[in-house]
């Protein structure tokens, strides 16, 4: 075989994959206008009358702004507050001897290690001793413990990149250990801030479990309020997955604008400049 | 511009000592280059004067000044690394204004300074630029940018032209000596190539295994090696050094080979020493040691060639005449007797 060949035998390949990774997805796009009585056929078929009825539902009815608002203070809140100190962490873990980050990294990677059911009966039994159920700190600083193990290790390793004489050559400038930070490190890291707020936007954002047990009427996230979608009701499964459509929204509009960055920063060990 | 005075200067790691009392002086606006093998301190003590080492113990004075406890930003030092250490996310201009923005200098002031700067190094061109857009060589004269701009007491160099190609670090030597023939700077500069020592140093400070073995300018160093170590490494080829003693009428070595000497005070016959005679001091001569040619090594204006005298040594020759004899064949050459070196056996010192 020569070299078209092959190469046109693995864009089919990739382009499988990718149909069969988008399936489902496109699959609930499809469920989301139709009509139930459509929806409920075991084929896929294409025969049926388009309808935008329970997105237009969704977006009006039934409170899904409401939990966009309450999803997105959520999210960004959690990304503000675990990137900056994250940040923080991971520069001065970088800047330590091997010895004494070691022991210190580990703890935190031990947060990880549990599986989340387990954090969030604590959790719930803190916040409530607190009073503090159904109110946004709870729910942010929740996600915050959970996600700050990652960004601290994500933002570590592209702080470890950094030569040490760069540091040396700030010092010698004139910068304090801050300006250090601040004028010198972070924008060298700046790709790795893009993709480690991706990834915290995406974890406190889809988050359900301690969303769950935490929020209650005026904080309900997205993925909590659309589980509770008319249970009983014909049209639960177009209703479901116009917010199923409606939820990925926001993120592919994230992404979408991000792309360069994002591109960027997860290549950056690859290409060094 | 101001003197540097290094004062019986100790660094260790823990329990292990890596340089063991360094003491010598450094002449407002001289340029002193630290040479020595890797791991022999020079790049530590440099790190010291820049304030990147804590001094365990002695002394270092910047300008009068006492500089032990004074962190790297007071020191008034501009220092080159040998991965040049750009800024990456800054430009051109902003990595040589840099340390004028710490200061808080006006900007109008700052851009003149690093104009000017960029004027003697030649980088007009390229001051909007990012490092990943520059050449080696490019980046290597941002990195001296951003010390001259400082205009700093002392410029301090750590292998600063090991990243770079034969041709380029050639160039670049000519470039940084006529930079501080111009500007004047006291300066110090750590190398592990000992050319770069002898073409660019007003003075050479030898170090091995944490110690000083020799300071001297250039040719001190060449013409009067202390040791048996300075003497092995200052020099290229290297020069040949035999072991042997003192015999009937001279040197023998250690395999029977034997030399004449005329260097005086060498001690009594049966005084284990060693033999020192650079390759460029030995000279063809009818009269001379019967030696066998094993290797020739052209390089157009002198010829390299590795002989093998019959007691089984091996001795380096630099002949500046065109050289047609081929391995194999045997040749005649004597030392140049003036001009050969003693060194005590037990202890490598200078005979003399």
């Amino acid at each position: 075989m020569n070299r078209p060949v092959n190469q046109i035998i693995l864009i089919a390949l990739l382009a499988g994959y990718t149909l069969l990774s988008l399936s489902p997805i496109l699959w609930a796009a499809l469920i989301s206008i139709k009509q139930p009585i459509d929806a409920f056929m075991p084929t896929l078929s294409l025969d049926f009358e388009p309808t935008l009825e329970f997105h237009w539902q969704v977006w009006t009815e039934q409170g899904f702004v409401t939990y966009l608002r309450n999803s997105v203070i959520v999210a960004v809140s959690t990304v503000l507050i675990s990137l900056s100190f994250g940040t923080m962490a991971a520069y001065q873990l970088t800047r330590m001897s091997a010895a004494g980050s070691r022991p210190l990294l580990l703890g935190i990677l031990g947060m990880r290690m549990f599986p989340h059911i387990l954090l969030a009966l604590p959790f719930f039994v803190i916040a409530q001793t607190l009073d503090m159920i159904d109110s946004f700190p709870a729910l942010i600083l929740s996600m915050v413990a959970i996600n700050q193990p990652f960004t601290i290790w994500l933002m570590r390793s592209f702080f470890a990149d950094v030569p040490k004489e760069i540091y040396e050559a700030a010092a010698i400038d004139g910068c304090n250990a801050w300006q250090t930070f601040y004028r010198v490190a972070l924008p060298i890291v700046k790709p790795g801030l893009w993709v480690a707020a991706l990834f915290s936007l995406l974890l406190a954002y889809n988050e359900f479990l301690f969303a769950l047990v935490l929020s209650g009427p005026n904080t309900r996230t997205l993925p909590v309020g659309i589980s509770e979608y008319g249970a009983e009701d014909i049209t639960y499964w177009s209703l479901s997955a116009a917010a199923a459509i409606g939820i990925t929204l926001p993120i592919v509009i994230f992404m979408v604008l991000l792309q360069r960055h994002l591109v960027r920063g997860l290549s950056m060990g690859a290409v060094k400049g | 511009m101001a003197e540097v005075e290094i004062r019986n200067v100790r660094k260790a790691y823990g329990a292990v000592k890596v340089i063991h009392g360094v003491t010598f002086d450094i002449a407002d606006g001289e340029f002193v280059i630290l040479v020595g093998p890797s791991g022999c301190g020079k790049s530590t003590l440099l790190r010291m004067i820049a304030g990147l080492e804590n001094i365990s113990g002695g002394q270092i004075a910047i300008g009068k000044k006492v500089v032990n406890a004074v962190p790297p930003k007071n020191r008034d030092i501009a220092m080159v690394f040998q991965n040049y250490a750009l800024y990456p996310h800054m430009t051109v201009a902003e990595n040589m204004g840099f340390s004028l923005v710490m200061k808080g200098v006006q900007k109008a002031e700052i851009a003149r300074r690093v104009a000017d700067a960029a004027g003697i190094l030649d980088l007009d061109a390229l001051l909007a630029r990012y490092p990943r857009e520059l050449s080696g060589g490019q980046r290597q004269r941002v990195a001296m940018g951003r010390a001259i701009v400082r205009d700093p007491q002392v410029f301090l160099f750590d292998e600063p032209l090991s990243n770079l190609d034969a041709k380029l670090r050639v160039q670049m030597r000519t470039e940084i000596k006529a930079l501080h023939q111009r500007l004047g700077t006291t300066t110090v500069y750590v190398t592990h190539d000992q050319v770069e020592a002898m073409t660019m140093a007003d003075r050479i400070v030898v170090m091995h295994k944490g110690v000083v073995e020799q300071i001297g300018t250039p040719l001190e160093l060449y013409d009067r090696p202390v040791n048996q170590f300075v003497a092995g490494f200052i020099g290229s080829p290297a020069m040949n050094l035999l072991s042997g003693g003192i015999g009937e009428g001279g040197f023998v070595s250690d395999k029977g080979l034997k030399l004449p000497v005329t260097v005086q005070g060498h001690g009594d016959k049966g005084r284990p020493v060693a033999y020192g005679i650079r390759p460029e001091h030995i000279r063809m001569s009818d009269d001379g040691l019967p030696v066998r040619v094993s290797l020739v090594e052209p390089t157009g204006s002198e010829t390299q060639v590795m002989v093998e005298a019959d007691s089984g040594e091996t001795i380096s020759c630099v002949f500046r005449d065109r050289f047609s004899a081929t391995p194999g064949s045997t040749i005649r050459i004597a030392p140049h007797p003036n001009l050969v070196h003693l060194f005590d056996g037990e202890t490598g010192a200078r005979i003399s």
